[in-house]
């Protein structure tokens, strides 16, 4: 066979095979979204927001889950933006280059990978065991934990690649240090930095594990941080384990609202993006 | 460290313009990106109200002279100058670092007795403004951009404010092409309108001194042109500093020239006497376009 032929050849199978991978990856995904949605429009009314869970049997809804998720995602994310901005920033406009710089970014990518139970596990030993209790403030922290690296890395990525030109202009007309990085570099990174604390939200909205040893759940609609706190992970958990086929529809719903939340906050994520690009 | 080689030194040909006259000036300036040595014991003469251009091969230190002159360097810290600008008789490089090294490199013995008290860096970097080979506004509204550097020093009213505003743009060629976007990003501008939207932002602080690093190098002729008339104009209320590769420029609109060549000053005059009249012979094979 002569190698005109081989070479056109291997380019074909090569292309089938990535078409096939595309395909087997499409499909998951297409079938994922599929059986949310078949199983969890059904149950989807006003109830859901409005009704805290029922026992088995009865009528109910999610409202305390839905809350519950909705202030323990706030406090992580805000705690997560404020440490992993600053952090961030710390690595790439200060420090990234000194030796302390290098391991602090060793570790922030340890801790990017570090499995969430154990992040549950150590919240757990440090803010539930000795304060006696589970608590939404505890959740909240562990959250935190898990999304602070994301917003670090992508905070890092960003402002290393605004143009060093911009910040000496800054610098040129006589602006402090820190007033450049706050008044132009992050200003110029705003998109980057957004999108990282969407990407730290996608990752925390629906993690179990830390919650479930942190907040614990609660199955009535509370919002008191000291005390545990439901959270549609947890309730999805707890649900679509037990028998009942009314729990179950229950979970299937709550699960079609996280995807529909990270969906949503992927798309404004790229709106945002863009007008900032835009501008 | 600061002698030529004796090929180079004979060719050393500078005709100052008188000390009292000057803006800025750099005595006997060494620079170094860490241990290599980009500058060799050079002076720059600035005189007030003048153009004064730098021109020279590639990779001779004009950028370097230049980001030395108002410490643009110090974000780098790797990087250090030793030698003395002075600034109106101030010495920019006055800190204790800087002096050590002076110390270290000539000895007690210096005219340290004519020279008064340091500038703080950021009080010299508002006098000495810097316009840089890309254009950099910065990612906020045309009226924002020109304001950002009088905001930092006073306060001004909403009135105040406009004024200083429209003055820039207009000193600065542009207010005709922005009036009705003032509120507009400076990011939607064409590069030639950034580049003296940059222009505006850095004489909105009426510096002393405006440095300009191949300022027109991304634009095209008739952007050029404008930028160069504005120059011409500003040097009525101000002391500018070009780099620049394109001779005809640096012929056109400034009144001095320095030839700069491996990190040395080799030839500073009077800019028709350096193009009619160069001295040394590097300098004439570089303005006569013979270079190697
Ligand atoms: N950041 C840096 N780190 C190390 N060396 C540098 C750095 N910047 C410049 N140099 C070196 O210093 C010398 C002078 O560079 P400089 O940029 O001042 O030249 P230039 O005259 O402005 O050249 P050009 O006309 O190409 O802009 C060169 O040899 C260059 O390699
Ligand atoms: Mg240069």
């Amino acid at each position: 066979m002569d190698r005109a032929l081989v070479r056109r050849l291997s380019n074909i199978a090569f292309v089938i095979l990535t078409a096939i991978a595309t395909l087997i990856a499409l499909t998951a995904l297409v079938l994922t979204l599929w059986s949310l949605l078949s199983r969890g429009i059904g149950g989807l009314d006003t109830k859901i927001f409005t009704m805290t869970q029922p026992a088995p049997g009865s009528e109910g809804g999610l409202s305390n889950a839905i809350m519950g998720s909705l202030i323990m995602c706030g406090i992580g994310l805000a705690i997560a933006v404020v440490v992993g901005v600053l952090a961030g920033t710390w690595l790439s406009e200060y420090g990234g280059n000194t030796r302390y710089g290098q391991v602090v970014r060793f570790l922030n990518d340890v801790l990017l990978s570090a499995p969430s139970i154990l992040i549950g596990l150590f919240v757990y030993e440090i803010l539930v065991r000795p304060f006696h209790g589970f608590s939404a403030w505890a959740g909240g922290v562990a959250l935190a934990i898990l999304a602070m690296p994301i917003v670090t890395r992508t905070t890092e990525d960003i402002l290393s690649l605004q143009p060093s030109a911009l910040r000496e202009a800054g610098m040129a007309l006589g602006a402090s240090r820190a007033f450049v990085i706050r008044k132009i570099v992050w200003k110029s990174a705003r998109a980057g930095l957004v999108t990282g604390a969407l990407l730290g939200f996608a990752r925390i909205s629906g993690e179990t594990a830390p919650l479930l040893f942190t907040a614990l759940g609660n199955q009535f609609f509370s919002t008191e941080l000291t005390q545990p706190m439901a959270s549609l992970p947890t309730t999805i958990f707890q649900f679509a384990l037990s028998a009942y086929e009314d729990w179950q529809r229950l979970a299937w719903v709550g699960a079609l609202l996280i995807a529909a939340a990270v969906l949503s906050i992927n798309i404004i994520g790229r709106i945002v993006a863009r007008e900032a690009r835009r501008s | 460290m600061t002698d030529l080689p004796s090929h180079l030194s004979e060719e050393v040909h500078l005709a100052f313009p008188p000390r009292d006259a000057l803006a800025i000036e750099a005595r006997k300036l060494d620079f170094f990106y860490g241990k290599t040595q980009a500058l060799y014991g050079v002076d720059l003469p600035v005189e007030r109200n003048k153009i004064t251009a730098l021109i020279g091969p590639s990779g001779c230190g004009k950028s370097t002279l230049l980001r030395a002159l108002n410490r643009i360097y110090d974000l780098y810290p790797k990087q250090h100058a030793v030698g003395r600008i002075l600034l109106d008789g101030h010495d920019v490089l006055a800190d204790r670092r800087s002096l050590q090294r002076l110390r270290d490199r000539d000895g007690g013995g210096d005219d340290t007795a004519m020279i008064r008290s340091p500038v703080d860096v950021a009080g010299l970097r508002a006098r000495v403004g810097m316009v840089f080979q890309k254009p950099t506004p910065f990612p906020m509204s045309i009226y924002d951009n020109v304001a950002f550097g009088v905001r930092l020093y006073q306060r001004k009213s909403r009135a105040e404010m406009d004024q200083i505003v429209e003055k820039s743009l207009r000193r600065a060629a542009l207010w005709d092409e922005v009036k009705d976007k003032l509120h507009s990003s400076g990011l939607g501008l064409s590069g030639g309108q950034q580049q003296r939207l940059c222009v505006a932002r850095g004489i909105a602080v009426e510096p002393d001194v405006l440095l300009l690093d191949e300022p027109a190098s991304a634009l095209d002729p008739v952007s050029t042109a404008k930028l160069e008339e504005t120059l011409i104009e500003l040097r009525q209320d101000f002391t500018i500093v070009i780099v620049t590769h394109n001779l005809q420029q640096a012929a056109r609109i400034s009144n001095y020239t320095g030839f700069m060549y491996l990190g040395r000053m080799m030839e500073f005059q009077p800019t028709e006497e350096l193009f009619a009249n160069p001295r040394g012979q590097r300098t004439r094979d570089y303005v006569t376009g013979r270079f190697g």
